[in-house]
């Protein structure tokens, strides 16, 4: 890079011109756009390092393990600038998603040394954060010798930063009082709706406003002749049925999963509005669900929305932003909606997956990793991962406010920005942090299946299925 | 594990004078020791079992005795998973029995056609069942799959496969026998091959029916081979745990909650290893009983068939 | 029996059929999808009509996965490298530790010898989730933890049992007089042994070895659990086309296809053993 070159990045960085200007003067410098993001990129590395002594463990070498994931591709492609800003090294494992988090459990368990770094879910914290197996980063962040000026905490969204923080206390509110950060958050996912433009516009439909009004709009595709389903969202016997759309609609019917009375935990999914919002859920599944419901995860909710199978999902916005791309046959026919499934509520309150970054109790370099870790989830990487890699949704409200993510989304992804705005103020986790998490939520979706299958109607479901959890709370010592 | 095969050592004269009275024991010790080796993470196990145990609730640690397993014991739910676990060993162990015993007795005469089969009808075996269960959760899909669609071409229109608790276990056993019956089907075929022939020459003079042979001669000669195919497929039909996971989870609701899924979500989900560990013991002592059972009749028939000799 | 009459002839060749059909239409299916695209996969309804590519084939051998989100690495290669060096490795060891103590439990009587045998066979017994928590934590200790021995090891729970009940049935249906006149000829034992009695149950031993070869090959947890991603076997390998932005079920179908060629490659070597080595009597007959 030319000295000129240079100035021109710098100038920009400390906010002496503007974007398109910096842009415009590099272009006369014959450098096109995209090469001058990847030296843009380059340059706030060098920022970063005029402030702060990114080099303090040069020649360390840290190992990572990760999930098979976009993310992980976004910080696997800008991992030389991490390389390169500090003289670490880094090394990585990445396994499959359906075997991830096994293998994460395997090697803390184990008190494995082996990986600094992993990826987890922020609902998986709970278990790791009380077993000992990960570190409060909190000294980190707040250790100005240890974390870079700019690294700007507070931009993360709140709503999210709160949710990766606990006090560990069941039942403890998120984010609450001495609440210990298990996690950075990395990237996340909001739930909405999905739906396909393509076969909305062809029975000419508009999506629905509310639940009950999606449980009959899914009918009515169903039972027209589009030969598709109306609605896909995940049935298998695992935790992961409860967090998309059945606990964002859950939680803006006002229900609860569990309360907290006097430091004891008590299941409520029982509650009157529960009950009212799970009996049209299980409608809305035995109606115009996928047929094979009860072995639909993640991956068949997305394939189906993809080929073309289904109208619409309620389940996370980037699977739906995952779906419009790459070599799926419906690829540019999905549009986005928020949605507020109770009839008169005031806005979406979607529950949240926040793929985040957690350090590891048996690391044998903790401050070396913490530098991996701020880099991994600084603005200057999320911008690359948003720009040019699928590291979406970020959790930065900067890149948010980003110009060049913002054009590419709404070029690409139309109605996306619009439905994540909407969405993104009442978004966080609305799960009671608890140990027992795993396995009040799988025992929740083989509840479910047992209702959709009519083996037991829904008030005798909850009911029942609430008795089981308090009875596993009180053998834990929480309730 | 001592005492558990009753065996009288009726010294036969002709089996012992082939080498010293020690060589026995150095020739079988290296395999001893080193699985010896891997039974000490048994034990420790074992010490789990008799501790609450959870791996994120560390406040509650502490011996227990045989707490765990009251608790067990007195869980519907962990009866519904013995329920389930047999049922699904005997429905699997006698389908690929029969089947695999068919097979053999179809492909008995050696011939090209028959020895190509025979290979070709292995590869099923050779798919990892992990990866099997998610190419057959594929071709049941309504949409994309091509076993929904040939259904539905007979006029089975609304079968959902393992989403449904009343065809959940028929599609799993589906997988099962396919992946399977082949490991039945080779033993029996090698076994059926390797009978004397005499018996069957001589059975064929006096134009004996074939119903009698195959009752009074084929049947009790192969029994030795049967069960030691049966044992085999006993021993990890009762462990079962790729193709159910992969295909349901042990769902839908508990129906399919055998005991490696049961012991798995205990482990890696709920991270109670405690319990999971208690689940697992008792899986242990059900396979060491009934292997007990099937190792006796096969030292017994073996005893006699060397008494006839 | 087949002798008979053209009616049971065509039945016998409609049960042939059928069951070839059930075994073999699966995977007939799984070898076509390895030569289309996702998007012809995932078509309603499902369709056997294509234009075949190889595309799958190539990214899985390649390493290089193109698509729109750019360029991935796959180890798909390494994944197939490990799980044939981890089975042959594996089956190897218990050959040599399982046919000696075969010949032991078939030829002597001595004290203890159905105990010690029971107990080598109830390893099998033992559930691989029940021990390998505490394992993984002694490997830790012993530093055994992401190494191929301690993969080796681990793997002898399955391939010993297997190979010594089966080598052993065979040893036992083998008359023992000609290895007697050997060794009254004044033969030493070892030479008895290694001349006489394991050419005589080769064929015994070459199919309990593909047998065996076969089930650690399709193990899955063992690898997951106590190594990291360098180690890991195409069992493991193969779930990594299932990402979050979509299953690769062509990919999947061309790993399957690819993972199978090795261990068929084996049967057809061991293909005139297979059926003759696991009748244990065939030799005397």
């Amino acid at each position: 890079m030319t000295t000129k070159q240079k100035d021109t990045i710098d100038r920009f960085l400390k906010g002496g011109m503007s974007r398109r200007e910096m842009i415009e003067r590099l272009g006369r410098m014959g450098i096109g756009a995209a090469a001058g993001a990847y030296i843009l990129n380059q340059g706030m590395t060098e920022a970063l390092a005029q402030e702060f002594n990114w080099k303090a463990h040069e020649g360390k070498t840290i190992n990572l393990l990760l999930n098979k994931h976009p993310y992980a591709d976004a910080m696997i492609a800008n991992l030389e600038n991490f390389k390169s800003l500090t003289g670490m090294n880094v090394t990585y494992d990445v396994f499959p998603e359906d075997v991830y988090f096994d293998k994460v459990a395997a090697a803390l368990s184990s008190r494995s040394s082996q990986y600094d770094a992993f990826m987890t879910g922020a609902y998986q914290v709970w278990q790791y954060g009380p077993a000992g197996w990960v570190e409060d980063l909190n000294e980190y962040i707040q250790d100005s010798d240890q974390t870079a000026p700019n690294y700007a905490w507070d931009d993360m969204l709140e709503g999210i930063r709160k949710s990766t923080a606990w006090s560990g206390v069941p039942g403890a509110e998120l984010g609450g009082e001495d609440s210990k950060q298990w996690a950075l958050p990395w990237g996340f996912e909001l739930n909405s709706i999905s739906y396909n433009r393509r076969i909305f516009d062809q029975l000419k439909v508009e999506p629905a406003k509310d639940l009950p009004e999606l449980v009959e709009l899914a009918k009515k595709i169903t039972d027209s002749d589009a030969g598709v389903y109306g609605i896909g969202v995940r049935g298998s016997r695992s935790w992961a049925t409860i967090h998309p759309g059945y606990l964002s609609a859950f939680a803006n019917y006002g229900a609860k999963d569990l309360t907290v009375q006097d430091g004891m935990l008590k299941a409520a999914m029982n509650s009157p509005e529960a009950k009212e919002m799970t009996a049209l859920w299980v409608k809305m599944i035995q109606e115009s669900g996928p047929k094979n419901w009860a072995t639909y995860t993640w991956y068949q909710v997305g394939t189906d929305l993809g080929a073309g199978a289904s109208a619409m999902i309620y389940d996370a916005d980037i699977l739906g932003y995952f779906m419009n791309g790459g070599d799926n046959k419906e690829a540019g026919n999905l549009a986005y909606s928020a949605f507020t499934p109770k009839p008169g509520a005031e806005a979406p309150t979607p529950n949240v997956w926040i793929w985040s970054l957690a350090m590891s109790t048996f690391g044998g370099q903790k401050d070396a990793t913490w530098y991996f870790m701020q880099w991994a989830s600084g603005t200057d990487h999320a911008l690359f991962g948003a720009r040019k890699m699928d590291f979406v949704n970020p959790v930065r409200q900067s890149v948010w406010k980003d110009e060049e993510f913002r054009s590419r989304i709404a070029k690409s992804y139309p109605g996306y920005i619009e439905q994540f705005e909407a969405s993104s103020p009442g978004s966080k986790i609305y799960f009671t942090p608890q140990p027992l998490f795993q396995t009040v939520t799988t025992d929740w979706a083989a509840a479910l299946q047992k209702m959709v299958a009519n083996e037991i109607p829904v008030d005798e479901g909850l009911d029942e299925l609430a008795g089981n959890i308090d009875r596993q709370l009180k053998a834990a010592g929480l309730g | 594990m001592a005492a558990t095969t009753a065996t009288q050592p009726t010294a036969s004269p002709r089996k012992s004078r082939l080498g010293p009275a020690l060589l026995p024991y150095l020739l079988s010790l290296p395999a001893l020791l080193v699985c010896i080796g891997i039974i000490i993470p048994f034990f420790t196990a074992v010490w789990y079992s008799l501790q609450r145990y959870n791996l994120n609730l560390p406040y509650l640690r502490g011996f227990v005795w045989f707490q765990q397993y009251i608790d067990l014991f007195s869980d519907p739910s962990f009866w519904h998973t013995v329920q389930v676990s047999l049922l699904y060993t005997a429905l699997t162990v006698i389908l690929e029995l029969l089947l695999g015993l068919g097979i053999a007795l179809l492909l008995r005469r050696p011939s090209t056609l028959h020895n190509i089969m025979s290979i070709a009808l292995l590869l099923p075996l050779m798919v990892a069942p992990a990866i099997a269960s998610l190419m057959w959760k594929l071709m049941t899909h309504p949409d994309f799959g091509i076993l929904s669609w040939l259904i539905q071409q007979v006029g089975i229109t609304n079968f959902r496969w393992a989403a449904a608790p009343s065809s959940a276990l028929f599609t799993v056993l589906l997988v099962d026998i396919w992946v399977y019956t082949p490991f039945m089907m080779i033993l029996l075929l090698a076994g059926l091959r390797g009978l004397p022939k005499q018996p069957f020459e001589a059975a064929e003079l006096d134009g004996v029916p074939a119903s009698f042979v195959f009752f009074r001669i084929t049947l009790p000669m192969l029994t030795p081979y049967i069960i030691t195919a049966a044992l085999f497929r006993m021993l990890d039909s009762i462990q079962q745990f790729d193709i159910i996971y992969a295909m349901t989870q042990g769902g839908p609701g508990d129906t399919l909650m055998v005991f490696q899924v049961m012991a798995y979500l205990d482990f890696f989900q709920n991270f109670n290893v405690g319990r999971s560990a208690a689940v697992l013991m008792v899986l242990w002592a059900i396979a060491y009983l009934l292997s007990n059972v099937f190792i006796k009749h096969w030292l017994r028939l073996r005893e006699r068939a060397r008494g006839a000799a | 029996m087949d002798r008979s009459n053209p009616v049971t002839k065509i039945l016998r060749g409609l049960a042939l059929l059928a069951i070839g059909l059930f075994f073999l239409f699966p995977l007939f299916w799984v070898a076509l999808m390895s030569f289309q695209t996702n998007e012809q996969i995932l078509r309603i309804p499902p369709s056997i009509v294509f234009e075949p590519t190889l595309s799958n084939y190539w990214a899985l051998i390649s390493g290089r996965l193109v698509s729109t989100a750019g360029v991935l690495e796959i180890k798909f290669m390494g994944n197939l490298w490990n799980s044939v060096f981890l089975s042959t490795t594996s089956v190897a060891l218990a050959l040599i530790l399982g046919v000696p103590a075969a010949y032991a439990f078939a030829r002597f009587r001595f004290r203890l010898s159905e105990d010690i045998a029971f107990t080598l066979l109830s390893f099998r017994f033992a559930p691989p989730l029940l021990v390998l928590l505490p394992l993984s934590l002694y490997f830790q200790d012993i530093g055994l933890t992401d190494t191929y021995v301690g993969l080796i090891w681990v793997y002898q729970l399955i391939a010993l049992p297997l190979i010594l009940w089966i080598v052993r049935g065979y040893f036992e249906d083998i008359s023992p007089d000609i290895e007697h006149a050997y060794r009254i000829d004044g033969h030493s034992w070892w030479k008895t042994f290694t001349k006489i009695a394991l050419p005589l149950a080769r064929p015994g031993i070459a199919a309990a070895a593909l047998l065996s070869f076969i089930f650690c090959w399709n193990n899955f947890i063992f690898a997951l659990i106590l190594a990291s991603a360098g180690k890991q076997p195409v069992t493991v390998g193969a779930l990594a086309f299932v990402t979050a932005s979509g299953i690769q079920y062509g990919q999947i179908a061309a790993a399957v296809i690819l993972s199978i060629l090795p261990t068929l490659l084996l049967a057809l070597y061991a293909q005139r053993y297979l059926v003759e080595g696991l009748s244990l009597g065939a030799v005397k007959g």
